[in-house]
């Protein structure tokens, strides 16, 4: 199938934009770079040119700010896109998130338990882990918020979807509140840090958290790819899944944790983005096929191509400011998504579980 | 052959299948039959495998199916239930090709493709190949799934072992038009070696189709026969609590039966 | 010095990103380092430079600081709990001044990653610690004599004005709440006791109509019912966004006070109550004058 459909000719048309989109990211911005100082760079930092004293703030920048930040913004559209793709298999339904099943928003919980009570004698523990304790409270919230999910939705043996759209929406409900309570009892700064991580920002990049999401990614991508096949056929439904050769429980519970160890590495660190795993898959689909096998490939390239244009356009507008990320999806994502789903609504196609 | 031997099935209190033990005849077209609530469909589901019974053995081919992995069991036994609804959309070639997916690990192969066609063929469904499965009316989605579950127990003459299909009331939402063109299709079946077992709503159509019946009651084998003559008026009425009687057709001979409420 | 582009061919560049790469991206230029490029996030800080005249230096603000009004001029860097590191170095500057409260936390690894130096420069609670801000600032930027003079000059008049007030101890003090508009989560906030605002207050005469003691306390509509002050004192924004006296005093809560029922409820800028300053002796007079407005009119 993937050959005759011409696959081939549209991974290689996401990468070239893909290509574009982070040439263009990492050469604009506050400072500008061309893509001979760039090169230049580059050598110099595997080693190969001696660096020179006059050029060493853009050089730093270059090397410390902006490839990092500029590799982080694909990875996050790229796990974006993934995640989107892969709940919406799941879930068999359009209309899901990331943030649906728990995910992003228990991660934002205890990344905000840290930033809100790090400080004080109960968390204090946390002080010897530094910088680690954001990502590492985000990871463990997202964690349980996941499972509890699962387990309020699995029952003898059998994952029933519908629960578990409706357990990730309390759970959901449940850790915004909690966040909410804790930037209420915050003092003033710590109030206003949730706000601004929660809005989604690519500012604090650097090198160990990018390998970290990387790795991360692509272990999670590896294992992932193997899934298409099961997940067209859960397109049919569980029971015609099963009868196929497929466990889909064992499935279910396995594309899960690998979802949700994804996003919250990542939400950890650059805070809660929406949109994009909705919107991703859903333009794909429209453009090309619902085959997952091609999906699951075509959102990373997609995704990540997607978020380089948002981060150019974030430091871009009011630069040398920028929007939070959060903002841009919300405003491109929403109008999309609301098109696209009255275009469906029109074409008359059937968006219901199986 | 697929037998089941001693079979009960739970599911918290209820007790729904009830020490069931029958072998379903190879090569033939076997009907269950029974009212609702009676636990057909819990009962084809243990015999596909797809439910684990809580006591006694499911047998395919002297081979407890507990035994048989689920790949190997997908290439050997194939289910096709009620309407299918896919939530996103694919071309109809690509929901056949999920039937080969037993067949093959990452990429079909030219004979996996030379299947699909001749699969669509013979529900005479070539000229959608590459239409939208959403677009399709409900007894031509059903063709479809037909071609799919046909793909997956394809007997070419190279194969051995018996094939298996299971039909779980297959029918129930498709005009007459489909209904007798689906039941043709899987009769033909017999000859190219492949056994089915069905539940069909429908008396008659289960009688004039069947070769073997198994009648089920509150879950229990009310009756086995090969003879539907065998079936009585006293069984239908108690198990389905209406008025049961034989009528002939005047011009064929061929009798059938006429309901009226009990 | 700075060449960068104006907003029109930024936005331009933007919308024709891939292309206009290699068309319009130009070489950096090397770095100068002999003048002084100071980006300073603090309103306060800000308006000190200015006041002693060494605004010269800075080519950078926050989004906050806005006094003295020729201070908008300069480049702002954004909010400065939300700045990136990138926008901050991209005007070359060496030295980025803060009070301390800037985030996220990790532009400061940012910045010492790249080699700029961060200088803090707390600002303390009392006119002496305003007085030692300016004098420090004198020194380091090469404005002694204009930085002693105000100081010594804000010190004299701070000290007469104090001694004034002791006219108030054995007056009627009223009950005052000071309400601050919170941005960030929309809502009004209190000055509790303790704060640069309540201690104001106290010297124009006045007792704050909160108990509790610490910064800033959130405000439900009970909360301000049961404050009961006899005046209130809004800050522009939350004031601004009715428009009028009568309007805020509409407000639940607010509309149970004696301060609405009496009209009496003011307006004052933001950073009268905020922080020490220069300008610290005309907001206590203008605070004098609206606790006690039968015996204010003196300059």
């Amino acid at each position: 199938m993937p050959e005759r459909r011409g696959y081939g000719r549209i991974y290689l048309l996401l990468t070239v934009l893909l290509a574009a989109s982070v040439l263009a990211s990492a050469a604009l911005g506050a400072f500008r770079f061309t893509p001979a100082e760039m090169f230049r760079y580059l050598l110099q930092a595997i080693g190969i040119s001696e660096p020179a004293a006059t050029d060493a703030l853009a050089r730093n920048v270059f090397l410390h700010l902006r490839l990092p930040r500029v590799i982080v913004a694909g990875l996050t559209g790229a796990v974006l896109g993934v995640s989107g793709t892969l709940m919406q298999g799941v879930f068999r339904n359009p209309i899901v998130e990331p943030g649906l099943a728990g995910t992003s928003a228990g991660a934002a919980f205890g990344a905000a338990l840290v930033f809100v009570l790090g400080e004080r004698t109960t968390l204090a523990f946390t002080q010897p882990l530094g910088t680690l304790a954001v990502p590492l409270f985000a990871f463990i919230g997202s964690f349980l918020a996941t499972m509890l999910v699962y387990r309020a939705s699995a029952s003898f043996g059998k994952v029933n979807v519908f629960t578990l759209l409706l357990a990730g929406i309390a759970v959901n409900a449940v850790c915004t509140a909690g966040t909410g309570f804790l930037s209420y009892i915050a003092r003033d700064p710590q109030a206003r840090n949730i706000t601004f991580w929660n809005l989604g920002t690519f500012t604090t990049a650097n090198w160990r958290g990018t390998i970290v999401i990387a790795v991360v990614f692509a272990i999670s991508f590896a294992a992932l790819s193997r899934h298409g096949k099961s997940l067209n056929a859960l397109m049919l439904g569980e029971d015609e899944a099963a009868s196929l050769g497929i466990d889909p429980s064992a499935l279910i519970l396995r594309l899960i944790i690998i979802n949700t160890a994804m996003v919250a590495v990542d939400t950890a660190m650059v805070g809660v983005i929406a949109f994009i795993g909705l919107v991703v898959p859903h333009i794909l689909r429209m453009l090309w096929s619902s085959d997952y096998t091609f999906l699951i490939p075509a959102s990373a390239l997609a995704g990540a191509f997607l978020m380089e244009v948002i981060d150019v356009i974030a430091r871009f507008v009011i630069s040398p400011a920028e929007l939070p990320i959060g903002i841009i999806t919300a405003v491109i994502g929403a109008p999309v998504f609301l098109w696209i789903l009255l275009r469906q609504q029109r074409a008359g196609s059937v968006v219901v579980d199986g | 052959m697929v037998e089941l031997r001693g079979v009960h099935y739970r599911a918290g209190a209820a007790h729904i299948v009830r020490g069931v033990s029958l072998a379903f005849r190879a090569r033939k077209f076997n009907v269950i039959l029974g009212p609702n609530g009676a636990g057909k469909s819990t009962l084809l589901k243990l015999a596909t495998g797809l439910l684990e019974a809580s006591e006694g053995a499911v047998i395919y081919d002297d081979e407890p199916v507990k035994a048989i992995g689920v790949g190997p069991l997908a290439r050997r036994r194939a289910v096709l239930s009620q309407h299918v609804e896919l939530a996103f959309p694919l071309p109809v070639e690509d929901v056949v090709m999920m039937g080969r997916y037993p067949h093959f690990a990452r990429v079909p192969s030219q004979h996996d493709r030379d299947i699909i066609a001749q699969a669509l063929e013979v529900v005479e469904m070539t000229a959608f190949r590459v239409r939208s499965y959403s677009t399709l009316s409900g007894g031509e989605q059903q063709k479809v799934q037909l071609a799919r579950v046909l793909a997956q127990i394809w007997m070419d003459d190279q194969q051995t072992g018996e094939k298996y299909l299971f039909l779980d009331e297959p029918t129930s939402n498709l005009d007459i038009y489909y209904e007798l063109h689906l039941l043709e299709a899987a009769r033909a079946l017999l000859a190219r070696g492949c056994t089915v077992i069905a539940i069909l709503h429908d008396i008659n159509q289960a009688l004039r189709y069947g070769d073997a019946f198994f009648v089920l009651e509150k879950g229990r084998l009310a009756q086995e026969t090969d003879d539907e003559s065998a079936i009585s008026a006293e069984l239908l009425e108690r198990v389905f609590r209406v008025r049961a009687r034989r009528a002939t057709d005047a011009r064929s001979g061929e009798t059938f039966w006429r309901f009226d409420p009990g | 010095m700075n060449s960068r582009p104006s907003r029109a061919t930024r936005t331009a560049t933007a919308v024709a990103s891939l292309a206009l790469v290699f068309a319009f991206a130009r070489p950096l230029q090397a770095q100068g380092a002999q003048p002084e490029r100071v980006v300073c996030v603090s309103k306060q800080i800000n308006e000190f430079m200015f006041a002693i005249g060494a605004q010269g230096v800075l080519v950078g603000r926050d989004l906050t600081s806005i006094y003295p009004p020729a201070i908008v001029k300069l480049t702002s860097i954004g909010y400065h709990r939300a700045l990136n590191a990138e926008g901050i170095i991209s005007l070359r500057p060496t030295l980025f001044l803060t009070d301390g409260n800037y985030g996220p936390a990790e532009v400061t690894a940012q910045l010492e990653k790249v080699g700029v130096p961060i200088l803090t420069i707390k600002p303390g609670q009392s006119i002496d610690s305003a007085a030692a801000l300016l004098v420090t600032l004198g020194k380091r930027f090469h404005r002694e004599h204009a930085a002693d003079s105000i100081a010594s000059a804000m010190k004299t008049k701070m000290a007469a004005a104090l001694k004034d007030t002791v006219k108030w101890a054995n007056g009627p003090k009223p009950r005052v709440l000071i309400m601050h508009f919170g941005q960030i989560a929309n809502n009004y906030l209190g000055l509790r006791r303790g704060s640069i605002g309540d201690q104001m207050l106290r010297w124009a005469g006045g007792v704050n109509a909160l108990d509790s003691i610490g910064g800033m306390q959130r405000l439900t509509p009970e909360a301000i019912a049961k404050a009961a002050p006899d005046i209130i004192i809004a800050t522009d924004v939350g004031f601004d966004r009715f428009g009028s006296g009568e309007k805020f005093a509409a407000m639940p809560g607010v509309d149970l006070t004696p301060a609405a029922k009496t009209h009496r409820i003011y307006r004052i800028e933001e950073d009268d109550v905020m922080y020490y300053g220069p300008r610290t002796v005309d907001a206590l007079h203008r605070i004098e004058a609206i606790l006690h407005p039968a015996a204010a009119g003196r300059k």
